[in-house]
């Protein structure tokens, strides 16, 4: 089978023909809009609705309900669904700014538009704490604040001790601020009725969780719930649970027994969704002088809400960078005036790595150590943390092509010692990334017509990522037929549980069922277990027109029962620990950075990644997920910063054109490599996870070029021109 | 956005007609780009909109007249961007309109209504949330004192130090432009410097346009230091930003290589565009260095007066200037 060298969905997503879930629209489709609160923290005393209900073509105002009608759908991360247990129109209570105050629906959009502008609210205000230092900012140990075995201190040896005892130590602290996803799609769809039936159809990465949090928020059987999620335009963490919208909209939906649209304007999404949360990092790492690490200490302060914690994973990755005998994690949640924060790509990964990769940067400086022959001394095969193999780990092979494609061998150690004919400095820089190899329980339902068509039912969510064309590949090459007999459903609850797709799981995820699916084809076919097969003709032999088979898969060590946990929406991935191995995907950046002579613009010509993430599933997708890592790491570090004014609360920047994600004008050269060996122990494809490691990195090795090119060791991102000039 | 009416005048003198007889509080609509975005944030409520964006009549371009250059009021950004002539002979007229928003914006939005846009300031298009004089006369301004990153430098005050954002009135600035105005009380013509007003006691009043007059068309004097001349513009990101700092810049020289006339405006910088004629005059009589030309950029920022976030654009400023006058430089004829 020849490779395609598109993904099989772009022509749909080009021509417009890809619906996503505003898009299914009907003759009478209402819309809605909500009002949200000014104010960021306290009471809200009096919603007046009066101008708003005057306003022609408006259905309803809703100010609040009844906790029994609507209840808390429970924290994604605490057992529930929902990105935050608070639902909003419940109480009094206001948490934050924007929180939504009241529902209005209409006619029109331009006239619940209207009517939402002219709600007013009286409210009792209270003192905000936004930052995580500010007077009313709570501290929690998070081992202590929430007693699960995998959120505990990752401790190894004794790091304080062996830290002291180095010859070499370096200590430093890096801060990471608060920063939004920022999705193309907005956030939001259409909310319907059938009967007794609820079905909503809005791009998620885990329809299951709305499906379960919806049954458990409106007291409904969930087989009396379908999500429809073919597309998602885009979730990058902020869609990976219920949001507190859709509860709301589906009372309003049967009140008024009209389907609801609702797309939630770009600012809204800022304040009532979820976000990447401040964070500040202390690393302390202890080495020998040639810079062979003995030591490492990563203490990490986090953001969270006044009504979740949201955890931190940050250690996860530091304690297996490289191979270091003592290692002390230490994690702390901080909790402030704002919804919940969340995932959003590589959510501790991209901090811990920014931290950690500046500072065995700066350890290669202190030891006078070339940064990239210093890491792959310190490389190592086996686990430090648990003493168990890797399941596979190219890391050095990463470091070494990378170094290659980009020609680092041409790169002068001293700091401001290159410099471009126009006079810019230029600097290289060079970082590590990894990220856990998670896989989650999956279901895969797969049929074969006698005309040679396959259809795949299967856990798993197309969120730009790729996975409808990673899946087709599979079944296209393992069966010899076409692409274009190939139908993939995600996404969708009336064909498979569907999982939250999240954490690089999901490819693994889900081709692992297909590829169990595909056995059991094969067997019910009676076709040998490999050679290519003649669908159509196979299917006709058994007498019938189509033949129909399920598998259901799991990932290694988990008991068969978890399957019925992700049926009920709930979150049930394993890894990286799995019984007799681990599991990371890895990567290693290189970049140039060119710092203008005078104003000191800071611009990225080129950057070269080296991925290993097991066997590379789909060629095209895999390496524009990179591409779209490096562009995000890019922005994540030398741009994007959601603004905080701490007398007001909520977040300042929060539109398309003021949170500065870049533009294309911003991104030079980006080229990718694979080491693409299959990693033989995770699952039978030999496929790890991509779409994260990808962006873990990313900001050290920019961080590590400024510093190269100016001398400057910057430890705050965003590094911005002020920082250089 | 609140219910408005709506009338589309076929002839520039019906518009005017129009505008005489409509209330208080009407807009002219062009492009929209400005108006129609703060309409959706409820900022401006108007009761009526004359919209004059397919006015053709007021939307020529016009570079073959001796000594002067005239954009009607209709003309695209992006037209007048990619003009040959203009790129040609005032890279800076071209430039700072090319550097502004994005291809679509510049395709929809006009050079008229491109003078009138208000400003970026989060804490004025962010609404009801934030006290801001400019939007609620007397209620405070948040900026002082908050994130001021972006505010101004220059003619500020303690009612306001919202930066004007935009990028083609600095341009125009530097080199003396005019618009002509239409009204129920006849025409008029308005310098350029004399359109924008610093903010003062009543940051609401931005201009001195009375709300029932019509910009018609912009005239540039054409003169050796436009062809001399760029629109350096330094923001966050590569495009689609306003100016962290700008410098429309003009150079022309002798013939003995010394600098007869220079332009030296600001962007970014200050509540309304800011010429800096001091600096200007640094470089009269002087030949273009890189120590006078960053001596002229030191004394255009020497009355800085920053905030807590801003401090930076001095320094980035001063820069910003010496190499405007290096490209502008580089592109006189000598
Ligand atoms: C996301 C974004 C980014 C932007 N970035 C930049 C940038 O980097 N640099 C920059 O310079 N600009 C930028 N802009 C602003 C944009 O250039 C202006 O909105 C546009 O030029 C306004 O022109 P318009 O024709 O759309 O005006 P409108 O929105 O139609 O009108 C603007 C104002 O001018 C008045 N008006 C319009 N025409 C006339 C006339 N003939 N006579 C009298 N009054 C009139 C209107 O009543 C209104 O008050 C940006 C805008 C957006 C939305």
């Amino acid at each position: 089978m020849s490779t395609p060298t598109r993904r099989v969905d772009a022509r749909e997503k080009v021509t417009g023909a890809a619906r996503y879930g505003a898009d299914r629209t009907s003759p009478d489709l209402a819309h809605a809009v909500f009002a949200v609160s000014t104010i960021g923290k306290g009471r809200v005393v009096n919603v007046d609705t009066a101008a708003a209900e005057a306003v022609p073509g408006v259905l309803t105002v809703l100010t609040r309900i009844d906790p029994a009608e609507l209840g808390s759908p429970g924290f994604v991360m605490g057992g529930g669904y929902g990105f935050q247990s608070l639902q909003p129109l419940t109480d009094d209570r206001i948490a934050y700014r924007g929180q939504p105050i009241a529902l209005v629906v209409a006619d029109t959009l331009v006239a619940a538009t209207e009517a939402a502008n002219l709600v007013r609210a009286e409210y009792e205000a209270e003192p905000v704490t936004s930052d995580l230092d500010a007077e009313g900012a709570e501290t929690l140990v998070q081992e202590e604040a929430i007693p699960l075995p995998f959120l505990a201190d990752i401790v190894v040896g004794d790091a304080d001790a062996a830290f002291a005892g180095s010859a070499v130590r370096i200590e430093e602290t890096y801060e990471l601020p608060r920063q939004h996803q920022v999705p193309m799609e907005l956030i939001g769809g259409v909310v319907e009725w059938r009967g007794d039936t609820l079905v909503v159809h809005e791009g998620t990465q885990n329809a299951g969780a709305l499906r379960g949090g919806l049954a458990k928020q409106l007291g409904m059987d969930p087989a009396k719930i379908e999500i429809i999620a073919p597309y998602t335009g885009g979730g990058f963490g902020q869609k990976n649970s219920l949001q507190p919208h859709v509860g709301p909209l589906a009372l309003a939906a049967r009140r008024l027994g009209r389907p609801i649209k609702f797309v939630m304007p770009r600012t809204q999404t800022f304040h009532q969704a979820s976000f990447r949360p401040a964070s500040r990092h202390l690393v302390r790492l202890g080495a020998d002088e040639t810079g062979r690490l003995l030591a490492a200490v990563h203490e990490v302060d986090q953001q969270t809400s006044r009504h979740d914690l949201f955890p931190s994973m940050s250690t996860e990755i530091t304690s297996r960078l490289y191979g270091i005998g003592h290692f002390r994690g230490r994690q702390r949640l901080v909790r402030t005036d704002v919804q919940t924060p969340g995932f959003m790509r590589a959510p501790f990964e991209h901090p811990a790595a920014f931290a950690f990769e500046s500072a065995v940067d700066e350890l290669a400086y202190a030891v006078g150590q070339d940064p990239v022959a210093l890491r792959l001394a310190n490389d190592t095969d086996v686990d430090p943390v648990t003493g168990q193999p890797f399941s596979s780990r190219y890391l050095a092979e990463c470091l070494r092509r990378g170094a290659d494609m980009f020609g680092w061998a041409g790169r002068t150690h001293e700091p401001r010692s290159m410099r471009a004919s126009d006079g810019s400095r230029i600097g290289w820089g060079v970082a590590s990334g990894v990220y856990p190899a998670s896989v989650a329980p999956a279901v895969a339902r797969l049929t074969a017509t006698s005309e040679g068509k396959v259809t795949v039912g299967v856990d798993g969510h197309e969120m730009g990522q790729g996975i409808r064309t990673a899946i087709t590949l599979l079944i296209s090459e393992d069966l010899s037929v076409g692409v274009d007999d190939v139908t993939v459903d995600v996404g969708d609850t009336r064909v498979a549980p569907q999982h939250l797709t999240a954490g690089s799981w999901g490819t693994a995820t889900a081709l692992q069922a297909v590829h169990a699916a595909l056995r059991e084809l094969r067997k019910h076919l009676n076709v040998a277990d490999s050679d290519p097969v003649d669908v159509g003709a196979a299917v006709a032999a058994t007498g019938q027109t189509s033949v129909e088979v399920e598998a259901t898969t799991i990932a290694p060590g988990q008991p068969p029962e978890i399957i019925e946990r992700s049926r009920a929406g709930l979150v049930a991935f394993a890894g990286p620990v799995y019984p007799g191995f681990t599991a990371f995907s890895f990567i290693a950046h290189f970049v140039e950075v060119r710092i203008e002579p005078t104003t000191r613009r800071i611009r990225v010509p080129r950057v070269v990644s080296v991925a290993d993430c097991g066997r590379v599933a789909s060629p095209v997708t895999a390496a524009s997920q990179v591409r779209g890592a490096v562009v995000w790491g890019i922005g994540a570090s030398l741009r994007e910063r959601s603004e905080v004014d701490p007398r007001f609360g909520g977040f300042a920047n929060a539109t398309m054109e003021e949170y500065p994600i870049p533009v294309n004008a911003d991104i030079g050269e980006i080229e990718v490599g694979f080491v693409d060996k299959p990693d033989p122990m995770l699952n039978p494809v030999g496929v790890k996870g991509l779409g994260e490691v990808a962006m873990v990195g990313v900001a050290a090795a920019i961080g590590n070029a400024v510093f190269h090119a100016t001398g400057r060791r910057l430890r705050r991102l965003p590094i911005r021109i002020e920082d250089v000039l | 956005m609140r219910p408005f009416s709506y009338a589309a005048p076929a002839t520039l003198a019906e518009a005017v007609t129009a505008l005489a007889e409509s209330g208080p509080g009407t807009k002219i609509l062009a492009g929209g780009t400005t108006l129609y975005d703060l309409m959706k944030l409820d900022i401006e409520a108007p009761p009526a909109v004359v919209d004059i964006h397919r006015l053709a009549e007021i939307a020529a371009v016009d570079t073959t007249r001796p000594g002067e250059f005239s954009f009607g009021a209709g003309a695209r950004m992006a037209d007048v961007a990619d003009d040959p002539v203009v790129r040609r002979d005032f890279p800076a007229l071209a430039e700072s309109l090319a550097k502004a928003a994005s291809q679509q914006l510049r395709n929809m939005a006009t050079v008229g209504g491109n003078l009138l846009q208000r400003t970026r300031c989060g804490y004025f298009r962010g609404g009801p949330v934030f006290p801001c004089n400019k939007r609620e006369p007397g209620s405070g301004c948040s900026a002082l004192g908050g994130l001021d990153r972006g505010h101004a430098l220059f003619g500020g005050g303690d009612a306001c130090v919202a930066t004007y954002p935009g990028d083609w009135a600095i341009a125009l600035l530097a080199f003396d432009a005019v618009v002509d105005v239409i009204g129920p009380r006849g025409a008029r013509t308005v310098a350029i410097a004399d359109l924008h007003v610093e903010p003062g006691d009543t940051p609401q009043r931005e201009h001195t346009l009375a709300g029932d007059e019509l910009i018609v068309r912009i005239r540039v004097p054409v003169t050796p230091s436009g062809r001399g001349s760029t629109y350096h513009k330094i923001r966050d990101r590569e495009s689609y930003a306003f100016a962290l700092v700008s410098v429309a810049a003009g150079v022309a020289f002798d013939d003995r290589g010394v600098v007869e006339d220079c332009r030296i405006a600001l962007g970014g910088v200050a509540t309304r565009p800011w010429r800096a004629p001091a600096a200007e005059r640094v470089m009269i009589g002087e030949r273009l260095t890189e120590a006078t030309a960053r001596r002229a950029g030191e004394v255009a920022f020497a009355g800085a007066r920053p905030g807590t976030g801003n401090a930076f654009k001095i320094e980035l400023g001063v820069r910003a200037v010496a190499d405007a006058l290096r490209i502008a430089g580089e592109r006189a004829v000598r």
